[in-house]
């Protein structure tokens, strides 16, 4: 088990396209910016629907299970600010409900080395300060049908 | 989610350029760590070392072009120290990828009339100052914009961003870390022969797979070296090349910066293990007018083992999810079929963000490749093409050659050149 404890992450810095996803999870809730003319999510947030161009974005909330689609787990620390929880997993989930957006994170609560590809996890919220509260995953608690 | 294979490019209008610029000059530093010396004093040597290789003087390079992360020297003080009276110049951002583009800028800014040669160079003192690997001043600015995508989880230097990449091709290909190893196998052969090499040390599969896990699939071997050192390579059109003292390495086509539909959140639009190599070869190949079955040589950038398979892959020279066949087969080593990277490459002789592949590609093409072969009473090497551990590492009848530049995932740009005919 990685221990996250030492770890103190860095903390985002919410820009005019990121705000809302930050106000959300600061509520306990995952919304990702979705395209209201051809219905793509897209994360990071940015100005424009990067599939239609349309200007039309809106955050929406979306239900947190997910699969693994790839990770890596890190020995080496690369910023020192993890120096404490290597060995760890960092993941890349495709989300059962955001078609287009994926999402990163690190898999909290087990052993690294059940990172695989495939596994079906949930989002979990991690508070980093009175501002940031950033999401996380955790192996799926419910079985799934995806 | 998979991108359409057909070219939306308009490859028609470039053709015309094809084996009309040529590479006529080649430098380089010592691949060193720990320098003593500034990226000025780096890159003035390996311009002088280009220009006393191409025969001219500074009266004869009028154009500059360099690129970095902002730990180099721009080309207004380096070409005053050369005595070099610009008419061209720009310093770009950019890593890997970047050489292979700014020769196709070259090309362009001639074609314009705005200069005659281009000097394009990289110095970088890549171990005792700006490391890429290490993440020092990286990891002290603030977490913005996309970065919150990755920097917030401890995803920070290049192996860890790009590692998930390799990770994914293994679960959708059946690909292992042994196969992959192979790559830095054969660039450590070809290494052993290099006299300039950073790490002339032969190695095994083994070897690999058994050195520390940085990020997996990620071991430490499958990591490039970091090495000081300047790179420089002059451009100019063919005609003036054939006036050097060395045969040009004829400039075919150039694909530069491609890039995946996003650069940066690359898998967002695609699967994860394609690269913009899937993109850049409908511009290379159709440019060049050859194929990757006609490349003798190649140059797949190799900052980590898996880059130079993925971008083999994607280049067209297997089938998709056959990269670690390909690389464990023995085609991409000196006296395989198509060797890749003969000077060591990033892995094993230095890292200069893809020049020194280039360089090494020119060098295949005069014939000239700097091995430890013995030198003739003409003054030229006399290969005997014998490729055991300190011998010789030129690719007998080498005449067309592809370098595959990688920026990262998302990011790519290659050329082909051939020999003058």
């Amino acid at each position: 088990m990685s221990d996250w404890s030492k770890v103190t992450r860095p903390i985002p810095v919410p820009d005019e396209w990121t705000k809302p996803f930050w106000d959300a999870a600061k509520r306990g809730v995952l919304e990702l910016q979705r395209c209201q003319n051809c219905g793509d999510f897209q994360h990071p947030p940015y100005a424009t629907c990067v599939n239609c161009i349309s200007t039309d974005l809106k955050f929406e909330p979306v239900e947190g299970g997910g699969t693994i689609y790839a990770y890596t787990i890190m020995y080496h620390t690369g910023d020192q600010r993890f120096a404490g929880a290597v060995p760890y997993a960092s993941i890349i989930v495709e989300m059962d409900k955001a078609p287009g957006a994926f999402l990163p994170g690190n898999l909290l609560g087990v052993p690294y080395a059940e990172a695989k590809v495939g596994r079906r996890v949930e989002v979990l919220f991690e508070t980093l300060n009175d501002d940031i509260t950033l999401p996380q995953f955790r192996l799926a608690q419910t079985t799934s049908t995806a | 989610m998979v991108a359409s294979g057909a070219s939306d490019v308009d490859t028609s209008t470039s053709k015309h350029l094809r084996g009309k610029y040529a590479i006529c000059g080649i430098g380089e530093t010592s691949y060193r760590r720990g320098s003593d010396q500034t990226t000025r004093s780096l890159a003035t040597w390996a311009i002088k070392n280009a220009m006393d290789d191409a025969g001219m003087n500074a009266g004869d390079v009028d154009g500059m072009l360099s690129y970095s992360g902002n730990d180099s020297t721009f080309s207004t003080f380096v070409a005053g120290d050369l005595g070099i009276r610009l008419n061209f110049y720009m310093d770009v951002h950019g890593g890997g990828s970047s050489t292979e583009c700014l020769i196709g800028i070259a090309i362009g800014v001639i074609e314009a009339g705005l200069c005659k040669t281009v000097a394009i160079y990289r110095a970088m003192n890549g171990f005792s100052a700006v490391r890429i690997g290490g993440t020092g001043a990286r990891s002290a600015a603030p977490v913005t914009g996309d970065q919150i995508h990755h920097r917030a989880y401890g995803w920070q230097s290049a192996g860890q961003m790009f590692a998930p990449s390799f990770l994914r091709h293994m679960y959708d290909y059946g690909t292992t870390p042994e196969q992959v190893a192979h790559v830095k196998v054969a660039h450590s052969n070809h290494a052993s022969n290099n006299p300039k090499a950073y790490y002339k040390t032969r190695l095994t599969p083994e070897d690999v797979v058994n050195s520390r896990v940085i990020c997996k699939p990620l071991h430490l071997l499958d990591c490039c070296v970091e090495t000081d050192n300047a790179t420089c390579i002059i451009v100019t059109g063919i005609d003036r090349a054939r006036d050097c003292p060395n045969p040009p390495a004829v400039i075919q086509a150039i694909a530069g910066r491609t890039c995946k539909p996003r650069a940066d959140m690359h898998y967002q639009h695609g699967p994860i293990s394609t690269v913009a190599g899937y993109y850049a070869k409908d511009i290379l190949w159709p440019n060049a007018g050859v194929g990757p079955e006609d490349i003798d040589v190649t140059g797949a950038y190799d900052a980590f083992t898996f880059t130079a398979m993925l971008q083999l892959e994607d280049y067209g020279f297997c089938k998709k999810g056959e990269g670690g066949d390909y690389v464990s087969s023995g085609i991409i080593n000196l006296g395989g079929a198509r060797p890749n990277n003969t000077s060591g490459g990033h892995l094993c002789e230095g890292y200069t963000h893809g020049m020194s592949m280039v360089i090494e590609n020119t060098r295949q093409l005069r014939g000239e490749v700097d091995d430890f072969c013995p030198i003739g009473p003409d003054g030229k090497r006399q290969h005997t093409y014998d490729y055991a551990e300190g011998g010789c590492r030129q690719v007998k009848g080498a005449e067309l050659t592809a370098n595959l530049g990688w920026a990262n995932p998302g990011t790519g740009s290659a050329m082909v050149m051939a020999k003058d005919r």
